[in-house]
């Protein structure tokens, strides 16, 4: 929390924390006194419109460099609690916090250290990639003086330097999605949010992005290592990049736990999926139908 | 605060990478030349025909004649227009889903509110400039009051500001630009209407309510400057309105969050 402090920018300072002491849940204690080494902690965050409840009681802490799938069926919850992380919704009740800042007390610093892709990709159709991504930069409060060579590096790490200087309304899907991605990582944030980065998009395209999205976990120099949270309902997704699953079911967190320790009795995460979200789940029916394509890819 | 001129600076960029700019500027600037012309062409007229009286000939001047009439039919041209211009600046970014990374920036959302507004303002800026342009020809060929000209530019420079601060709350409001340029037009001719709304209106002229409609109306304020008279009642009359609308349109940007 001090070191935060001081480097005043609301970044995590990279000798904070030493690479091995990623793994261990309450290693780096230096980095943050409320939540030891987390970079993203949920706390009892609910969200209820009128009498509907929209999200109860979602409690979880993520720790630095983990890449967590949020899973769940369509109407679960997913892009609920993920707009009360990155500060777009305001919580009923609990609170988030965001490498150490507060997300309703403190939401400028909390804000400034998170990526985020919305399910449509924010973006300006009339301006080129370029002047896009160091619009956002700016935003993101990028100093002046390192803003090109961010944009520089968004574009390199999400291959879209063919199309800096496109017109993003001219744009395929795939093209519009990576340009939604680089605005996410274009000021170099210590949490990335991403809400289902491929839906929509061809099995080629798909491959494209999850390769992407494991390269920025695994951090090139002068990079931050990024801590992920990746809603979807694509199970094989889920296999393909996470560590940990967060299923939600209902507007409750149903499963929270490794992946491997998940599937270590031989199940397949398509049967997990299905015991946690048709057991308790009213249409039991529509539970099975949006696990299927998982399942089946 | 520290990113108004971001914001500013893109919606700008925006403005002119699309149509909308380059089609308004131009169709303002045939519109103000044949107002223009209509009006001097008017002038002329009235010059001749009052050469047998010389006492009337001596009171017929550029300032009261030609540019009132000039800077009058302006603020009705840009009536019309300023709907079309901010129309666009919230339903946009709406529709481009960009409100959600604005949201989660290390913005404020008065920093999103103002930047936009300051977009506006120095679109409407350069209009006024273009109109100001013409009125400079006057200074060529004839000798019209310094004092009367600029205060005229500065009451179409403050209508102007005044109705992109509506235009911006209307685009905050709703989700459709048709919808957004609608409402704009509709409280715009309203406020137009007002004085003569509260002379034969339900509340009886003379009266409480009948004042504060007279009060709130653009015209009330703006024919003083446009007659030279620069008064702080008219000036703070354009500052409430200018930042009532700011402030409401403030908490339309934020309702997204509690709705």
């Amino acid at each position: 929390m001090f070191a935060n402090e001081k480097a005043g920018d609301g970044r995590i300072p990279r000798e904070s924390v030493a690479a091995d002491e990623v793994v261990g849940f309450g290693g780096d204690v230096g980095f943050n006194c409320i939540g030891v080494g987390h970079v993203i902690q949920a706390k009892r965050l609910t969200k209820r419109y009128g009498d509907l409840v929209a999200v109860e009681d979602i409690d979880f802490s993520i720790a630095r460099g983990e890449v967590v799938g949020f899973l769940g069926p369509n109407g679960a919850g997913k892009t609920t609690t993920m707009r009360m992380l990155t500060g777009f919704l305001p919580p009923t009740d609990g609170t988030a916090l965001i490498a150490g800042h507060d997300m309703f007390s403190d939401p400028i610093a909390a804000r400034r250290a998170i990526g985020y892709l919305p399910e449509t990709p924010p973006l300006y159709p009339e301006m080129r990639v370029e002047s896009f991504l160091a619009y956002v930069a700016k935003i993101k409060d990028v100093p002046h003086a390192e803003r090109r060579a961010a944009v520089d590096r968004a574009l390199a790490r999400t291959a879209l330097n063919d199309v800096r200087r496109q017109v993003i309304g001219t744009l395929s899907k795939g093209f519009r999605q990576r340009v939604g991605l680089a605005q996410a990582i274009v000021h170099n944030p210590p949490v990335l949010i991403l809400d289902e980065p491929t839906a929509g998009l061809d099995p080629l395209q798909i491959r494209e992005i999850r390769t992407l999205i494991a390269e920025l976990t695994a951090p090139s120099q002068g990079d931050t290592q990024q801590t992920v949270i990746l809603s979807t309902h694509i199970l094989a997704e889920v296999d393909a990049i996470c560590r940990r699953v967060i299923l939600i079911n209902q507007g409750r967190k149903v499963v929270d736990a490794p992946l491997s320790e998940l599937t270590a009795d031989g199940r397949t995460l398509d049967q997990v999926f299905t015991e946690h979200t048709a057991s308790d789940a009213a249409f039991p029916l529509e539970a099975a139908i949006v696990s299927g394509p998982g399942g089946a890819s | 605060m520290r990113h108004v001129a971001s914001v500013a600076g893109r919606e700008l960029r925006s403005l002119f990478v699309s149509p909308v700019a380059y089609g308004v500027l131009s169709l303002f600037s045939v519109l103000a030349g044949m107002f223009f012309i209509l009006d001097l062409s008017w002038f002329e007229q009235a010059l001749l025909q009052l050469q047998q009286y010389p006492d009337q000939l001596a009171e017929l001047n550029l300032n009261d004649l030609l540019l009132h009439e000039f800077y009058g039919s302006i603020s009705v041209v840009l009536l019309f227009l300023i709907p079309g211009i901010t129309m666009g600046l919230y339903t946009a970014e709406k529709a481009n889903g960009t409100e959600e990374l604005l949201l989660t920036s290390p913005l404020t959302i008065w920093d999103i509110v103002l930047g936009k507004f300051a977009a506006g303002a120095i679109f409407i800026t350069a209009l006024v400039a273009i109109v100001g342009l013409f009125a400079s020809v006057l200074f060529i060929y004839g000798d019209p009051e310094v004092g009367k000209t600029t205060s005229g530019l500065l009451g179409l420079l403050l209508t102007g500001w005044t109705y992109v601060a509506i235009g911006g709350f209307a685009s905050a409001i709703t989700r459709s630009q048709i919808v957004a340029f609608l409402i704009t037009l509709v409280v715009l001719v309203t406020l137009l209407l007002l004085p003569g709304i509260s002379e034969f209106g339900i509340a009886g002229s003379g009266s409480g309510v009948a004042e504060t409609l007279r009060w709130l109306s653009v015209q009330l304020h703006f024919d003083p400057l446009l007659n030279g008279l620069v008064d702080t009642a008219d000036l703070a009359y354009f500052a409430v309105m200018i930042g009532s609308f700011l402030v409401v349109t403030k908490a339309a940007v934020e309702s997204v969050r509690w709705r």
